[in-house]
């Protein structure tokens, strides 16, 4: 595959021209398939994505477009996340002020609270919504286990993420939902009480809590759940794309790793194992 | 990946003594290599744009939702003076519900038991068929299980978060 242009085709052409080339090796509107194939196969965010998807996976009944909406909430939650890092401070003492400050002293600042608030329910809301159509369309099933089990962790991963966020406004409704939040993890047997104690580094919800549920909430989450969605993403297309109907697979050539097993589903309803 | 056909041999022979050139190429769009069987379009611009546009959608949503509604700030936080009831995020409320009954089998036991479930449900449900549709008769036993589950979790989260008072007792919302 020819990926770098010759060296003729950018010679004495002009230097927007040259500087284009020089990042993204494709023209700018693509017209052929093969620069449009290319145009996402040599972007660096686009090549996780494959080149060429199935017509039936864009319809709007395949998914409801609620993996990827569950993904903008997440890219919106990063930058307003971000810019309200900026006013931040996680102690008991300022925390509470500055959310005074982000709705009198910030530009916008209650529209960016506003946004990330609600983003971070959308997020929960459309995971949950998500793993639904999943299962309901049989779209976890063989070969697409594991990617169904990295989004179990990442359903975990955006629970974790909305709870640690919920604690940092320290206001009553905050303070106490982790009070009742984290004594439920104090009920399990034997290491409850310890891992209860490492979550909030005291035995009760104070500044220690307050500190380590904004370094997991700003850093740590947030760092592996973007490893595990590029993981998730990667996986749908080292999975043959988007599941669909086994008389649709018939047709086309087998997806790597699924062998030749492409039999037409005309079998009669059998009883789940389950 | 496209399967690329071989060649046909017997009409078009191959003489290894001879050299071949290429004579011209043929200004279309695309290559036509299984477009009648495999139905696929380019990521770009039929995905792309697509994607681009619900951001769009979504984006706004959530903006007029935003200009709205504010998000809520209630009192500073006091351990001193607990509300009644003290209530956990809306998410866990499904689980708060639960605890009021058992705490161990509430707040660990069953979620314990839901995720690993969760984790091992492609691999129980190993029999191929129904992938990519909606409701698919061969599942209907798979799917009403799972219904069933994340239903009871829907309708004690709904009982936790609208139907809980003062000291966890049955109110009416209304």
């Amino acid at each position: 595959m020819q990926s770098v242009p010759h060296a003729d085709e950018t010679r004495g052409k002009s230097i927007l021209h040259r500087i284009w080339y020089s990042i993204f090796r494709s023209p700018p509107l693509p017209v052929s398939e093969l620069d449009r194939a290319q145009s996402v196969a040599n972007n660096f965010f686009l090549h996780i994505h494959s080149a060429k998807v199935h017509e039936r996976a864009l319809r709007f009944k395949t998914t409801l477009g609620l993996g990827l909406m569950t993904f903008f909430t997440f890219i919106i939650l990063v930058v307003t996340g971000i810019l309200l890092m900026f006013y931040y401070v996680p102690t008991p003492e300022k925390a509470y002020d500055r959310m005074l400050d982000l709705r009198s002293a910030v530009f916008f600042g209650t529209f960016l609270r506003n946004m990330h608030r609600w983003s971070a329910h959308a997020m929960v809301l459309l995971a949950l919504l998500h793993m639904m159509r999943v299962f309901l369309t049989g779209s976890h099933k063989s070969p697409r286990e594991f990617n169904w089990v990295l989004g179990v962790f990442l359903l975990l991963l955006t629970l974790f993420m909305s709870f640690t966020g919920y604690l940092l406004p320290w206001d009553q409704l905050a303070y106490w939902a982790i009070v009742v939040g984290t004594a439920i993890a104090g009920y399990a047997p034997v290491v409850g009480d310890q891992v209860r104690f490492i979550l909030l580094g005291d035995s009760q919800v104070g500044s220690e809590a307050l500190l380590r549920f904004y370094v997991l909430h700003v850093a740590v989450l947030p760092t592996v759940l973007t490893l595990l969605i590029g993981w998730h993403f990667w996986r749908i297309r080292k999975d043959g794309g988007l599941a669909r109907p086994r008389e649709d697979l018939a047709l086309a050539p087998a997806p790597a790793g699924t062998g030749s097993d492409n039999a037409p589903e005309d079998a009669p309803p059998e009883k789940e194992e389950r | 990946m496209s399967q690329i056909e071989a060649p046909d041999y017997e009409r078009l022979p191959v003489k290894p003594d001879k050299t071949y050139g290429l004579m011209c190429v043929v200004p279309t769009r695309s290559e036509a290599v299984n477009v009648q069987t495999e139905k696929q379009v380019l990521a770009w611009p039929d995905g792309l744009i697509r994607y681009v546009l619900l951001f769009l959608v979504l984006f706004m949503v959530l903006a007029v939702i935003s200009l709205l509604f504010n998000a809520p700030l209630e009192e500073p936080a006091n351990a001193l003076h607990p509300p009644n009831p003290a209530k956990a995020p809306w998410y866990f409320l499904g689980l708060q519900e639960m605890v009021s009954y058992s705490a161990f089998w509430g707040g660990v036991g069953i979620p314990t038991m839901l995720v690993l479930l969760a984790i091992a449900a492609p691999y129980l449900e190993s029999k191929p068929g129904g992938e990519g549709v909606w409701f698919h008769s061969s599942r209907s036993a798979a799917n009403w299980i799972f219904l069933g589950i994340m239903g009871t979790l829907g309708l004690l989260t709904l009982i936790g978060t609208l139907f809980r008072g003062r000291n966890w007792d049955f109110v009416l919302p209304w």
